[in-house]
């Protein structure tokens, strides 16, 4: 354990190994708390399906975008949103609030007094307690399946491809989110500017509609957007709704849009810890 | 000891408090009109599609959508800040310095403060409400503004019930936060007209989680589909909530015992 040098893959090993093994042990103490985070997540995809279950009936079945003659039928809706929420909480992150905190309150100072980035040990949190909630809500996301009959995937081979870009999903969403925490160092509160982003992302993601059914402007805005990259793409990948040869172009901009959020996430972090002065301090 | 006067000095030390910190309310209008879009913007997308969903127009959802966000904000300005510190207090054992003051303890506990600047969402579901009411074209005379005041006044004495036994209940258990966040999720459904859940969830919101007393009974009112009739249920309803939860808050005080002692 006495490794003097702190770099090194080796080392990040280790550093990772710790952090993975604190992070499943915090969210097993607080499981029934975090179980009741996870539930969130099933709020918003279930009443957006319901809405739109809704206006399926009102339009005698199906409800069809005359523009580009895509269709969703009930059992679609179903497959949509239901994917959508499983990779919802595979994707989702909510470091800025805990990072404006910790601005806030001082207690961040400690953490940048570490050798290694403090980014570790809040991505390792991350992944634990998708770990921890993903195992707990299998059944129910299971049990959600069979009452909801949804239209199944077609295409083994999209599907396949769907678990890359879901995880390119992951990784984007995390620094994009980071991108955000990182804004606290100058303001010390994130509320509004997160608020802002959920709401692009709303839109932009497919999280409200599926991006085919949204009026025209909005959804070629959508297109080329992060928030599709991270939100519908792997969404539409599984259930094979991304025709072929739109399959490579998108996980280009994935790969676009995850390094322009690096880029970002570097020139800010380095400004902003110049700018740090330990508010509690 | 007057209640009234002491209601006003409760309240006037704490807008005080609140004007510290001004720039918190700017941040919720913001943070308000922004969750305003997107519920109006997928409510918008989806009425592309079709004229009427489950017998409701997009203004009747509006209206709703304006007195879930009246509601919202009425709760977050006067319930929701003291019920949240009962449960600090529960925890903590500080329950006592509220228990020893020579007044009524339930009047003390839960109108003890208020949070001026969540009046954001008041402006921004009166707003909606205006656009909306203009919208469907209906005349809001003073008998629906009034049967409006009225049901509103009883959703408001509904939730209070409500969360006046969940606070209780810590008593026993301590934690109840929990159980705080999924009456949150329930709220949360109210924002779209109910009939759009499957059958066992609209009975859930009506009589297991009184959503739709709370939101859909005022929303109806407001475009004048209320059975006048209904007034008087609602504040008997209201009246029984409110006495009940009263007398299981003074039961419950006799099983309280400080967690610090």
């Amino acid at each position: 354990m006495s490794d003097t040098t702190c770099s090194g893959p080796r080392y990040y090993l280790d550093v990772w190994r710790a952090h993975l093994k604190v992070g499943m042990a915090l969210m097993l103490q607080y499981r029934f708390a975090v179980l009741i985070w996870g539930v969130w997540g099933f709020v918003g995809p279930l009443i957006s399906l319901a809405v739109w279950t809704a206006a399926t009936q009102a339009r005698g079945g199906a409800v069809a975008n005359a523009a580009n003659g895509v269709a969703f039928d009930r059992a679609d809706f179903a497959a949509y949103f239901l994917t959508f929420m499983i990779f919802s909480h595979i994707t989702m992150s909510w470091d800025a609030f805990e990072f404006a905190y910790r601005v806030r309150s001082g207690s961040l100072s400690p953490h940048l007094l570490k050798p290694v980035h403090p980014i570790h040990a809040d991505a390792a949190n991350n992944i634990s307690f998708k770990v921890v909630t993903s195992g707990m809500l299998l059944p129910v996301w299971i049990l959600l399946f069979l009452l909801l009959k949804p239209t199944l995937p077609t295409s083994a081979v999209s599907l396949c491809l769907a678990v890359p870009a879901l995880l390119l999903a992951a990784v984007m969403r995390y620094v994009w989110q980071y991108c955000l925490a990182v804004i606290a160092f100058w303001t010390t509160r994130v509320e509004a500017v997160n608020q802002l982003y959920f709401t692009l992302d709303a839109f932009l993601s497919g999280r409200i509609a599926p991006l085919a059914l949204m009026p025209g402007l909005l959804g070629a805005a959508a297109y080329f957007s992060p928030f599709r990259a991270m939100g519908a793409f792997p969404v539409e990948l599984a259930l094979g709704r991304v025709p072929p040869g739109e399959i490579l172009p998108g996980f280009l901009l994935q790969l676009v849009w995850l390094a322009v959020a690096f880029l970002a996430l570097r020139v800010m972090w380095a400004a902003g810890v110049k700018q740090y002065s330990a508010v509690g301090a | 000891m007057n209640y009234l006067k002491l209601l006003s000095v409760f309240y006037r030390t704490s807008v005080q408090t609140d004007m510290e910190y001004r720039a918190d309310f700017f941040v919720r209008v913001v943070a308000s009109l922004l969750g305003l879009c997107t519920t109006v913007g997928s409510l918008a997308i989806a009425y592309q599609y079709t004229p009427q969903i489950k017998g409701w127009s997009f203004a009747q959802a509006l209206v709703l959508l304006a007195v879930y966000y009246l509601m919202d904000g009425l709760i977050e300005m006067f319930i929701a800040p003291n019920m949240r510190e009962i449960m600090s207090q529960v925890r903590q054992g500080t329950l006592d310095f509220v228990l020893l003051k020579p007044v009524n303890s339930q009047f003390m506990a839960t109108f003890r403060t208020l949070n001026v600047w969540r009046a954001a969402n008041l402006l921004v579901g009166t707003g909606v409400a205006v656009y909306a009411i203009r919208k469907l074209a209906v005349e809001v005379g003073p008998a629906s503004a009034g049967t409006f005041a009225l049901t509103l006044v009883c959703g408001l004495a509904v939730i209070y019930s409500f969360w006046l036994v969940l606070v209780t209940l810590s008593f026993w258990f301590v934690r109840v936060d929990n159980i705080e966040q999924i009456v949150w999720q329930a709220f949360e459904a109210g924002r779209y007209p109910v009939e759009i859940y499957p059958h066992w969830l609209r009975l859930t919101l009506t009589y297991g989680i009184p959503i739709v007393f709370i939101i859909t009974v005022p929303a109806q009112a407001l475009s004048g589909r209320l059975d006048p009739s209904f007034v008087g249920v609602a504040a008997a309803v209201a009246a029984g909530a409110v006495a009940a939860s009263a007398a299981f808050w003074r039961y419950g005080l006799r099983f309280y015992t400080g967690a610090s002692a």
